[in-house]
Order: C-alpha cells, then structure tokens, then sequence
C-alpha cells in the first residue's frame, strides 16, 4: 500500500484533514486504525459495534479536525480518546451490559491473533508498565478504560467508597504516566512539535 | 461538588453524562484542572495500546473514506486547491509548513517502500530500504533496533532516494523489530514518530 504522506507528522495529518484532504484521514486510518479497532473490541466486545465505533469516531475526525488544538496534547491522544469516548458510549447503551459482570473486562487472549509487530512491543510496554501498579489501581483504570464501567458503577461493584475509586484512578494514572516514561517518549512515537 | 478530583475519572470517560458535562464546564473556567487534564489523558489514552488489536476488517478503511468523501463532495480537496491557489495556500505560516511537506509527497510517485533486513552470524545487520523519497531539508532518516520489550536504539541514519544500504551500528538481538523514522538532521536520542516503516527479525 502506498502511504505518500507517511512522512508527515500526525499534527500535519489533522492539519491537512482540516482542509478535506482525504489522504490525510487515509494515513490516520493507516496509523491508528488498527490499534482503535482493537481499543474498540476490547469494550464492546462485538465486531460489528466495534466497526461503528471506530467508524463513528473517523468521522468525528473528519468533522472536527479544524477545532484540534495541538498545543493542548497530542493528535494520537486526541484520536484514541475519541475512539474510546465512542466506544464507552456504545458499550453503556447495550441492555446486555446491565447484567455484566466484572470479570467479562477481562484480557482477551492473544492466541490465533496475528499481531502486527510493531503494535505487540507497545502492548507488551502498556501491559508491563500496567504490572508494576498495585492491583487496586490496576484494577480500577482496567475495569473503567477496557470495561467502560464508570466510577459509580465501579464503587458499587467493588463495594468501595466512591473516594476510593477516584483515588486509585488518580493515582494509578498517574502512576502509569511515571511507568511509561517521561512526555516526549510517547508510547505512540509521536510529537507535538 | 468537588470538580478536581473528577479529573482522572473525566480523562478514562468513567463518568456519567450529566456528571462528564459538569466537569467540563467546570474545566473551563479551571485553569488547574485543564493541566492535570493534559498530564492524565497522555497515559489513559495510551492504556489503547495495551490490548491486542487484530486487524479490522478491510471493508472499515473504505466505508470511513466513502462516508467522508461523501460529507464533503462540495469541498474542493486541499491537494488540487494548492495547485489553483498556490500563492494563498504559501501566504498562511502554518500552511506554508504543510505545502513543504506536501510537495515532497507529490514528488514522489507511488512506489512501493519496503525495508529488508539482513542479520549476519554475528548479530550485525544491513537494511535495504527502498521507495523513500530523499529526506526533506533538515531532516533524516534514522533506524532504530528495538530488542524485545526494551525502548528503540538508534542504529544510524540515511538520506533516502530510491533506494539505500545501510548497515546498522550495533547487533541486531533475536525478536527484535527494525524501524525507520524521519528525525531532524543528525539523528535523534529515541524516536519521535510512528515508524514509517518496521520489520521483525527473528
């Protein structure tokens, strides 16, 4: 597949989508399509939602690419927030989701999946930064990010105070932040500047 | 109700909606909040890593940019616009940075890159990369070996063109992934883009 605007970065890419340059959310796609499918997946747990999802949250990009402001963080985090913001929507919209339980938000298996290499060390990066996390805190940030479960729903289920919760999200996001490194080495490889 | 520690909870979108629309009014009358905002939605969007991600169904990428294409069918794309208002594209900074970038896109044809990796018996190893255009001004392409699990180790760097060699600085060790970034001339420390292009070596 041929990806002439591979190059540029990110920014360029929302810059240039701004201006209905199609090529432009072509390349996004490309970059961040794959790792928003999966994001997708892992809440929704249903390939045809997940697909809207994802589809829903492309389209944001599109509509709204002009009011991105980089100054204020990163394109890769502005466009996986958006694909989650849709995901977690979809997710609490579902009747089923009523009746779930905790341990559905569970890590799918990786057998019989064939990973893209370059998205398995980022994986393995997440997760390993994830286990150096006291359980608690792993805990809640995994069941409200992976399960869409919300801090209420979180301090119900687990039988804890809602300051609890928030505590543990504060800190093992935080936390996670120390873990992954310092800003600039972003998990993604992508700039601001 | 205490809108500051609803900032981690707002940045994993654990809240309800009315409490999500509370918060972000609150934010923007909160200059303290907005910060540990930026700090906190780095590391919770990057938990979008941590999952596997098989590979979406081929279909997706086309419906996006059909349904896109669609919504904007009245809107002269940016890339033929250019040719007709060049000058008004150039007059704007933050365009001018965009045209450069662009006119190094349209520079070259669509050929395929690719990136191959030789190891020999003693770990070392050569890259033949090809369909990358010669470097913008300024700027360089650097490979990085990335062993298993530990952070990309910068293994040299290059001009581009249609076709190069390069042999890596250092070993290359088993399960490792070569990739290929653009950086500022002379190379960075650690990468600062997505790979333009990785391959595994095993």
């Amino acid at each position: 597949m041929t990806r002439q605007l591979a190059h540029l970065s990110d920014e360029a890419l929302v810059a240039l989508a701004a201006r209905s340059e199609q090529t432009a959310l072509a390349e996004l796609y490309d970059r961040y399509g794959r790792t928003a499918y999966g994001l997708a997946l892992r809440v929704l747990r249903d390939q045809t939602l997940a697909e809207d999802a994802v589809q829903e949250a492309f389209l944001t990009i599109w509509r709204t690419a002009s009011r991105f402001m980089p100054e204020k963080g990163r394109a890769s985090t502005w466009i996986l927030t958006l694909v989650h913001r849709r995901a977690v929507d979809a997710v609490r919209h579902e009747q089923r989701r009523r009746t779930d339980s905790l341990e559905l938000a569970a890590e799918p298996s990786v057998e019989g999946v064939e990973e893209d290499a370059w998205l398995r060390l980022q994986r393995e990066r997440v997760q390993a930064a994830l286990r150096h996390l006291p359980d608690a805190q792993r805990e809640a940030l995994e069941l409200a990010y992976y399960g869409g479960f919300s801090q209420s729903e979180l301090a119900e289920r687990l039988g804890q105070p809602l300051g609890t919760i928030k505590s543990r999200m504060f800190t093992g996001l935080s936390r996670l932040r120390e873990e992954l490194g310092e800003p600039g080495t972003e998990i993604s490889w992508t700039t601001t500047t | 109700m205490d809108y500051h520690d609803l900032t981690a909870a707002y940045a994993l979108d654990a809240l309800a909606p009315e409490e999500a629309e509370a918060y972000e009014r609150h934010l923007s009358q909160c200059e303290e909040c907005r910060e540990q905002l930026a700090e906190l939605s780095g590391p919770a969007a990057a938990l979008a890593f941590g999952t596997v991600a098989p590979a979406p169904p081929a279909r997706l990428r086309a419906v996006i940019l059909e349904q896109a294409a669609a919504e904007r069918a009245n809107v002269v794309p940016f890339l033929q616009r250019r040719w007709v208002a060049r000058g008004m594209a150039i007059a704007a900074a933050a365009a001018a940075c965009i045209v450069v970038g662009l006119a190094v896109a349209l520079s070259q044809s669509s050929h395929t890159r690719s990136l191959s990796v030789s190891v020999g018996p003693n770990r070392t190893a050569t890259i033949h990369v090809s369909g990358l255009a010669t470097a913008p001004h300024g700027k360089t392409y650097e490979a990085w070996i990335i062993p298993n699990g530990r952070s990309p180790r910068p293994a040299g760097i290059f001009a581009g063109g249609a076709s190069s060699m390069l042999h890596l600085d250092g070993t290359v060790p088993k399960n490792a992934v070569v990739a290929v970034t653009l950086e500022r001339a002379g190379g960075a420390k650690s990468p600062t883009m997505a790979p333009i292009l990785s391959a595994p070596v095993s």
